[in-house]
């Protein structure tokens, strides 16, 4: 007798909507970083007189917009 | 210099641009309101689409006649690959109003940018999809405060697991992500793709005219070109028109979907 598979829950399969609207969705991500802790070294850099803390921040954002999309999508 | 003043001193073709995206039909930009072609439109399109479903579901048949077969192919896309498995089986049903709705409409008014005598897509006027955006946005977040309470949802916004001293920072960025880059990146996306491919379009087809009307014996060989490119285009216009339609309703669902699920 052939004992059946068991049943996947439909959001951990590799591939179908889920993936791909996830896929979409990473933009806004990666956008929401850049544009969260960019905007936030720009700002410091206008108050301190600065002008790194902009490049500082958007590569700060980006980092932390990757580690949650992986932490997210990528761990589970 | 503005391209009518260039054409007026007889410079020649007068490329697309802005310009050919307002198109008043009622009153003009310096009155309080215009009625123009997209708004005409839009309100063409729920008229078809209402006529189209109604006629699809007149006479339901056990054997679906052809209406009736693409209307039902339609809904079930719609509720079986993007509702059911972005929501889950156990609510999707209450939110399919709302997708059927929204694919349908971004699908036909996008359409309306290579059918002939319409050749305009709607959503290439940023208010439609700023408005489509808005009712997603209101309902996922409405849903979530629904669901997990007004703290609960802000607290369910950082996902379980993440080293303490990190939680702060994911918190600000998934607050930004839901409340700002959502809705910006839906509306946009759309918008921009309506735009950009009704602006290809109209530089193929306008080069094509020019072209072959103006040009020497050379230049109406590149006017052929471009008017054979303005139909591939065209095509591949029907494509990405279907497809935004697709990833619009399919981020309104998962949206939806995430507001729902519990993260712990």
């Amino acid at each position: 007798m052939v004992t059946p598979a068991p049943q996947r829950p439909s959001d951990d399969g590799p591939e179908g909507p889920l993936e791909e609207a996830r896929a979409w969705g990473i933009v806004s991500y990666l956008l929401a970083g850049l544009l969260t802790f960019g905007g936030l070294g720009l700002l410091l850099d206008h108050w301190l007189g600065t002008s790194w803390l902009v490049l500082v921040g958007l590569l700060a954002g980006a980092a932390l917009a990757f580690y949650l999309i992986w932490f997210r999508y990528g761990t589970r | 210099m503005s391209p009518t003043v260039l054409a007026a001193q007889g410079e020649g073709f007068t490329p697309p641009g802005k310009e050919d995206f307002w198109w008043p039909i009622l009153g003009s930009d310096t009155s309080p309101w215009t009625l123009t072609r997209p708004s005409v439109m839009a309100l063409l399109s729920v008229a078809l689409i209402a006529w189209f479903l109604l006629a699809a579901t007149r006479r339901r048949a056990m054997v679906p006649g052809r209406l009736q077969f693409v209307g039902e192919g339609v809904y079930g896309f719609v509720r079986e690959s993007i509702a059911r498995d972005l929501i889950g089986s156990r609510e999707f049903l209450k939110f399919m109003p709302l997708l059927f709705t929204q694919f349908m409409l971004i699908a036909v008014n996008n359409l309306f940018g290579i059918i002939p005598f319409v050749q305009y897509p709607t959503m290439s006027r940023f208010g439609f999809p700023v408005a489509l955006a808005a009712i997603t946005y209101i309902t996922f977040h409405a849903v979530g405060f629904a669901r997990k309470g007004f703290v609960g949802y802000f607290k369910d916004l950082v996902p379980p697991g993440l080293p303490s001293w990190i939680v702060p920072f994911i918190f600000v960025l998934e607050f930004v992500d839901k409340f700002i880059t959502r809705p910006l990146t839906l509306s946009l996306r759309l918008f921009a793709n309506m735009f950009a491919g009704h602006l290809l379009l109209l530089v193929f087809i306008l080069g094509a005219e020019h072209l072959l009307l103006t040009g020497g014996p050379g230049l109406k060989v590149a006017g052929v070109l471009s008017g054979v490119l303005a139909i591939v285009m065209t095509f591949f216009e029907a494509l990405v028109e279907i497809l935004q339609a697709y990833i619009f309703t399919l981020l309104t669902a998962l949206y939806i979907g995430g507001a729902l699920a519990e993260e712990h």
